[in-house]
């Protein structure tokens, strides 16, 4: 989150994080909607929902940038399990860089249900 | 597709083979084994939607190699982290499970996740699991490993010592790469593996220079919907 806001002040644009809570939009990141539904896709469990969404990424952004969003939900998918596993908190300055929009979005409420 | 994409994931295959920190590379390996069984393991589905994961009890649908701690630490990790807790943690470990082992058991889990989940995201059949390399574990701790922020004991860049391996070289040490430096060898592979898949660490705000396919904002973005997918405070 605090990487696409980087991304978002260097560039001018104005990301909207709330669409990464429930995949509604793109969250005004081109193409955004469509890597969302391919990252749900791919941790779904769907076989038919995935093979769609791979096509849809392949014939929207081209071969190589499905093999670049297959490495990013793959490694994701495993840097949670290390970040949950481990109970590495996030870092004090960007908790505090985060805080507001992390309330906003419900990222929070995550902690709930932790046994 | 970049080669380093392969070139990555077939370094990550070769060191799960191989005798790690403190599992041999047959024990690696059945550990990898087990974290694709979890997927098909009836216990864990009834706790995934239960309230909490306490109130299901039974037994996991396991090889059968692996001792039962070390399956239930393998099959909670693999279908769901996001509740996994201190106490959970303090519980095997008082089960006899070394918190070294747990911490490389981490890591091979997080490796294979990631090799299987890119290989299910193109559409493409699992790797074949690698045949197990003969050796022992070098069984070697950081001296200056210590509790401070994590369930686990980490390495502060600050304290690595001579006799330790450059685990943090080309990382900017956050808490993200703390996270498994109790086994450094489990942080230089997973991160280069890392670095493969998502960005080196040096071109994550490089903000002007797109790597991939895909820029910055995409990456992120797709990044940021996975991390809340697998429901992850971090």
């Amino acid at each position: 989150m605090v990487l696409l806001r980087g991304s978002g002040e260097f560039t001018g644009h104005g990301y909207d994080f709330s669409v990464v809570m429930d995949g509604s939009g793109d969250g005004g990141v081109p193409r955004g909607k469509l890597l969302m539904d391919f990252g749900a896709a791919v941790v779904g469990g769907d076989a038919d929902s995935l093979a769609a969404c791979r096509d849809g990424v392949r014939r929207a952004l081209g071969e190589e940038a499905l093999a670049d969003a297959a490495g990013v939900a793959a490694i994701f998918n495993a840097v949670v399990r290390v970040a949950d596993a481990t109970g590495i908190p996030l870092e004090d300055a960007k908790a505090a860089a985060s805080e507001k929009v992390r309330a906003e979005i419900g990222i929070d409420a995550f902690a709930d249900g932790k046994a | 597709m970049r080669t380093e994409l392969t070139e990555a994931q077939d370094r990550a295959w070769a060191r799960l083979a191989a005798p790690g920190t403190w599992w041999t590379g047959a024990e690696r390996v059945a550990i990898a084994a087990e974290a694709r069984q979890a997927l098909l393991c009836r216990l864990c589905a009834e706790r995934a939607q239960a309230l909490t994961a306490n109130a299901v009890s039974g037994t996991h649908d396991s090889l059968g190699v692996l001792d039962p701690v070390v399956v239930e630490a393998v099959h909670r990790i693999r279908t769901d982290s996001g509740r996994l807790s201190r106490r959970w943690l303090d519980d095997l470990l008082g089960q006899g499970l070394a918190v070294e082992c747990y911490v490389e058991l981490v890591g091979v889990i997080a490796t294979v996740i990631a090799i299987d989940t890119f290989a299910l995201a193109l559409g493409r059949p699992p790797r074949a699991l690698p045949r197990p390399q003969p050796g022992v574990p070098s069984q070697r701790r950081p001296v200056g490993a210590r509790n401070d922020r994590a369930w686990v004991p980490t390495l502060a860049p600050e304290d690595v010592g001579p006799d330790d391996p450059p685990l943090y070289a080309g990382l900017a040490g956050m808490n993200i790469h703390r996270a498994l430096s109790l086994v450094p060898a489990e942080v230089i592979g997973f991160f280069d593996l890392d670095a493969a898949m998502y960005l080196p660490d040096r071109q994550l705000r490089d903000y002007g220079t797109e790597y991939r396919a895909l820029t910055h904002a995409q990456i992120e973005l797709l990044a940021a919907r996975l991390s809340a997918l697998n429901r992850c405070v971090y």
